[in-house]
């Protein structure tokens, strides 16, 4: 099971592995409690994440979507996370033409150090999540197909 | 004015391999786009309502020849926007441009006319579009046809042109308020869901959209098609046909003039445009940046701000 | 592909909030997945070695590991992978730990989560390549950001190794913070004494090139070969001329300069040679309080320099060096005490920081080693000192404690009474933190053979009584009163903060900080003197508060990381770069134009402009893969392809 079914909700990270997956080893090595929603996919730079990997997410049924990256000016690469910050802004004013609440992603920033910062992060997205509830994935077929499988399935 | 233009081009022409315009089509409601190799090409020339099409998204392809092109004032975007990406040489492209006061919808105007059949005689003056089809004859003031995207044209005139004929018209609107957009979010988000689920159901996958869109530029290589990377399955289902929607309008983030071919092309009538519109408002907004208005302006989403203007980002 | 994966319990670190077991037999039902196992310890030899054999027997061509943060233990996995003769970049970690079973006790929620971490891995794997790394040279010259102490210890040690050092310090004179030192504890030996020899050193040793009130300004490049931009910032002074004779200082007739190395005690003159040890001993101007920069008037020490080495038309000046590694020694800085009003917030004259005490106790200080109160000049015959003082205390946002002041002030008592045998001295402390070899004796011997008074409590208020004393109020928490002090002089034990620029430092060096500037280690216990970024090093207090001998040990723990790293013939780039699949590319240049390093060069082919990548300068962020909209440029190792099935694996059903 991707996630315990009533408890959690499919909430998935991308995490840069310079700061920001540093910042939640370092929340963990502190065992600092969070949610168990989260699953953090680890990429090397937030200039990575193309946002259509987001919209893949929400598509294929994530209720949530956080990425998170070095801080502006701290990006292990330079310049990713300045990148990442003008994509990421416009991707999440451009969702709520979908149909997508913007607060189910957030981007931001949380270096190595942050490990605190990290816990406050996760638990305050999850309950951001979890208030507006799940979002359901589009159908991978067709509405007519999918209204016979529907009445097939009582 | 149109002689002019076709003065113009026929002096022209001897320099360039040929020269993109409009023609009559099948019939007289329906122009197709018109390629000028003679002077005798020239004179079929037509420039009106009905040059629906924009003819910059043949550029990319050729280029390396030295072609004419005419556009509309949204068709000049497209053009800058193109010499932006370096997808064309400004040394090789002519550009003829001419006022323009708007073009149809045949989305509309069939919902006026119904589905006739032979189309008899088009005329259109003050204002007014009369068809004649099947013995009828329908007028239809042109406000009510006309293509969304001319409701809020802020460019009527070609933003470049190497030869511009006639005199300039003054905008349509001096500021884009977005409405149609602001009303389409007035839903609550489950609705525009469920609104989207419903369109994307009806699409057929026929790339139509990305074909005539100028600015969809890799062409074969687009990631829709592709296994690697393999963005889409070829299924055809709601999600994939969604998901291909949401990718060309992010490709677009700052490079769309929305110019709407997107959505004239659809023959399902999706209203895909909303999409860009949304981008286009979200750069607008952040960056004060109006796509194909200058070849040398570097895009939004190609530069940064150590400290941008416009991004609060979230405090937790 | 077949593939094995390995749940590791990591003792109870794991298997106490993750079923390990289950995880393994779960793995068994996900693609390509034919051995699954928990093992106790799977970083350990036996752990090691029973991947090595499961490789063998069942024919693995990748491996997951499930067990800590792959920041950790990524390289030693690879390295067992090479070593049962697979291609080391077939393999994934899934963190299960850091990321799981560190963070929540449901067990429950966590096997599952730790199952579908794995499912994410194996997901990734199946779509990895085997990677070989590219050789490159490497510029065997080293790079010492700051001239204190452990700049000077690693510089010397680098150099001795044979290495060339190029050294840049921000202040016209090498030595930092302990230049400024009369004494140091537990010894009491002259600080100048014994580091005076090893800055002349510096100067004088054929490998070390020395930029004294420079700054580095930028640095680009990566491990091996970094192109640094050091700023010689303009000193009015022609310092190849400049004997350091120091007529000009006698000259100069302005004279309410600041004096920073006598930390502002006394004025100092526009044109300044720090102190008599300086090294290089030269003459700098501060311009905004020369009177000829300023004014266009005076010039007398122009007039009087028997060397003629004034020049007031001296610009600031950028030189590049090029070096393959770099030591950060920038060390730190005292805190703003004058947020503190309560202890006057640095509006009584008699009321001085630890470091300007020091400056007094000097003999080459402004009073000449006669500890004078800055009021009137008489010796103080009552001395309070007040210790953590912007250290441990959260109200004022520095909630560490800066380790070496108890050690300081039980110095400082000790000194007070050997300069001053009719003096009392006071100490007013939280708690005494001596762990140091030696340091427990010395703050006892303060105590008990110098008489120094110690109460522990916090000071709540110091105000002049009127009559040319101070009065100190606060807590004995072990009396349970309130004392009362009456003091000719009051020295705060001022904490430790990172030297002033240190973040700006740390994004040229692109390595990370913290929240009060001290720069972050590559991991708090076992990579103390590294960073993340490869080839930069730290040494010193610039890694958080510390004494003189942790900072000399670390100097010298940062050579030698540098010089084992120059041991080696070639090194070995990352091999996860970004590749262009020119059949794609349509040359729009859109990833030449966003890359940070210049990487990727727009060439021809066939007629058509490509893009394409030199494998050497990318770094590997991925930020072209993000940008080009057909997918044509694609990051080894996070493909668009393995993030997507990352993502799918999530978001099944």
């Amino acid at each position: 099971m991707p996630v315990l079914e009533g408890r959690e909700l499919r909430i998935i990270g991308f995490l840069c592995n310079w700061c920001s997956y540093g910042g939640a080893d370092t929340a963990g090595v502190a065992r600092f409690d969070q949610p168990t929603d989260l699953r953090i996919i680890r990429v090397p730079c937030s200039g990575r994440i193309d946002p259509l990997f987001v919209a893949k997410a929400f598509m294929n049924g994530a209720d949530g979507v956080l990425v998170s990256g070095c801080h502006p000016r701290d990006c292990h690469y330079a310049e990713g996370n300045f990148y990442a910050r003008r994509r990421l802004e416009v991707f999440k004013n451009f969702i709520s033409v979908l149909g997508i609440e913007p607060e189910r992603f957030e981007y931001t920033w949380v270096s190595a150090s942050e490990g605190q910062r990290w816990q406050e992060v996760v638990t305050k997205f999850t309950n951001q999540v979890h208030t507006l509830g799940p979002l359901a994935p589009v159908p991978e077929i067709s509405l007519d197909r999918l209204a016979a499988t529907e009445t097939a399935q009582p | 004015m149109l002689e002019q233009l076709k003065d113009t081009i026929k002096k022209a022409l001897p320099e360039l391999d040929f020269v993109i315009g409009w023609g009559m089509g099948f019939d007289a409601l329906h122009a197709t786009p018109l390629f000028m190799y003679e002077p005798e090409d020239v004179d079929k020339l037509v420039w009106g309502p009905l040059n629906v099409h924009n003819l910059a998204t043949y550029l990319p392809a050729l280029k390396g020849r030295k072609v004419g092109i005419v556009v509309k004032g949204c068709d000049s975007r497209s053009v800058a926007e193109l010499l932006q990406e370096n997808l064309i040489n400004r040394e090789d492209v002519v550009i003829f441009g001419a006022p323009c006061r708007g073009t149809v919808s045949l989305t509309k105007i069939r919902k006026v006319i119904g589905n006739t059949g032979l189309i008899e005689d088009v005329n259109y003056a003050d204002g007014t579009l009369t068809v004649k089809a099947e013995g009828a004859s329908h007028e239809m003031a042109l406000k009510d046809i006309r293509a969304d995207k001319c409701g809020y044209c802020r460019f009527p005139n070609a933003v470049l042109s190497d030869h511009f004929v006639g005199e300039k018209r003054a905008p349509q609107v001096e500021e884009d308020t977005f409405e149609d957009l602001a009303e389409f979010e007035s839903q609550p988000f489950e609705e525009r869901r469920d609104f989207w689920m419903k369109e994307m159901d009806r699409c057929i996958r026929c790339y139509a959209c990305r074909n005539a869109c100028p600015l969809c530029v890799c062409r074969d290589h687009c990631v829709a098609q592709s296994r690697d990377p393999h963005w889409l399955s070829q299924q055809d289902g709601v999600r994939d046909k969604f998901m291909f929607q949401i990718i060309h309008a992010t490709h677009l983030a700052g490079r769309c003039t929305t110019c709407g071919e997107c959505e004239r092309a659809c023959p399902v009538d999706i209203p895909v445009l909303l999409f860009k519109r949304k981008f286009t408002k979200a750069i607008k907004d952040t960056f004060d940046y109006d796509a194909g208005l200058d070849p040398e302006a570097t895009p939004p989403l190609l530069a940064f701000k150590a400290n941008e203007d416009n991004i609060k980002e979230k405090e937790w | 592909m077949k593939i094995g994966v390995f749940v590791c319990h990591c003792g109870s670190n794991i298997e106490g909030t993750v079923d390990t077991k289950t995880v393994a037999e779960a793995s068994l039902d996900f693609p390509e997945v034919t051995f699954a196992t928990d093992t106790m310890y799977a970083c350990s030899e036996p752990g090691q070695d029973g991947i090595i054999e499961a490789i063998e027997e069942h024919k693995l061509d990748g491996v997951v590991v499930a067990s800590c943060t792959p920041r950790m233990h990524e390289p030693t996995f690879r390295k067992t992978l090479e070593r049962a003769g697979l291609n080391p970049y077939m393999f994934e970690m899934a963190n299960i730990r850091e990321h799981v079973s560190w963070i929540g006790k449901d067990r429950e929620a966590n096997t599952n989560k730790a199952a579908d971490l794995v499912r994410i891995a194996v997901e990734k794997l199946r779509r990895n390549q085997p990677l070989t790394p590219k050789e490159f040279d490497i510029n065997r010259r080293v790079l010492v950001i700051g001239g204190g102490v452990a700049g000077i210890q690693a510089a010397l040690d680098c150099a001795e190794a044979g290495l060339e050092v190029v050294m840049v310090e921000r202040e016209s004179t090498i030595g930092g913070k302990m230049a400024k030192l009369d004494k140091t504890f537990p010894t009491v030996d002259c600080s100048s004494c014994i580091l005076g020899p090893r800055m002349v050193e510096i100067a004088q040793h054929p490998n070390i090139t020395l930029y004294a009130y420079s700054e580095v300004e930028s640095v680009s490049g990566y491990v091996g070969n970094f192109e640094v931009q050091v700023k010689k910032k303009a000193t009015y002074v022609d310092w190849a001329k400049c004997t350091g004779c120091g007529e000009c200082v006698e000259k100069c007739p302005s004279r309410k300069a600041p004096d920073p190395f006598n930390e502002l005690l006394a004025p100092g003159r526009a044109i300044n040679i720090p102190f008599p040890q300086a090294i290089p001993k030269k003459a700098y101007i501060q311009a905004e309080h020369c009177i000829k920069l300023t004014k266009d008037k005076c010039g007398n020490c122009a007039k009087v320099c028997p060397s003629d080495a004034i020049n007031f038309e001296a610009k600031d000046e950028i030189i590049t060096e090029e070096v393959g590694g770099i030591i950060a020694a920038t060390g730190y800085d005292l805190f703003d005490w004058t947020v503190y009003e309560e202890y006057g917030g640095g509006r009584y004259p008699d009321v001085v920081t630890s470091l300007q005490y020091e400056r007094m106790l000097s003999a080459s200080g402004p009073t000449g080693g006669h500890v004078k109160r800055p009021s009137d000049g008489k010796e103080p015959k009552k001395v309070v000192f007040i210790q953590c003082v912007g250290s441990r205390d959260k109200s004022v946002g520095r909630p560490y404690c800066s380790g070496f002041c108890c050690m300081y002030t039980a110095k400082q008592a000790i000194l007070t009474k050997d300069h001053i045998p009719d003096s009392e001295s006071y100490v007013f402390y939280m708690d005494i933190r001596a762990p140091g070899k030696l340091y427990d004796e010395f703050t006892r011997r303060a105590m008990e053979e110098y008489g120094a008074q110690y109460i522990r409590g916090r000071v709540g208020m110091v105000y002049p009584d009127g009559e040319g004393q101070l009065v100190v109020r606060g807590a004995d928490t072990l009396m349970g009163t309130q004392v009362e002090v009456k003091a000719d002089l009051v020295v705060l034990a001022v904490g430790a903060e990172a030297a002033k620029n240190s973040p700006q430092l740390a994004e040229k060096l692109r390595i990370s900080y913290d929240a009060y500037g001290f720069f972050m280690e590559g991991h708090p216990k076992l990579k103390p003197v590294e960073t993340n970024t490869a080839g930069v090093y730290l040494a010193g207090a610039c890694q958080g508060a510390k004494d003189i001998p942790a900072s000399v040990g670390q100097g010298s723990a940062a050579a030698a990381k540098v010089i084992g790293l120059f041991s080696k013939e070639k090194l070995k780039s990352d091999p996860q770069t970004a590749l262009v699949d020119i059949k794609r590319c349509i040359g729009c240049g859109k990833c030449a134009e966003t890359c940070p390093f210049g990487a990727i060069n727009m060439t021809e082919f066939r007629g058509q402009p490509k893009a394409e990548v030199l494998e050497t300068v990318c770094q590997g962020c991925g930020l072209c893969a993000a940008t080009c909209p057909q997918g044509a440029v694609q990051l080894k190792h996070f493909t668009d392809n393995q993030i997507l099935a990352e993502v799918e694996a999530l978001c099944r059903f």
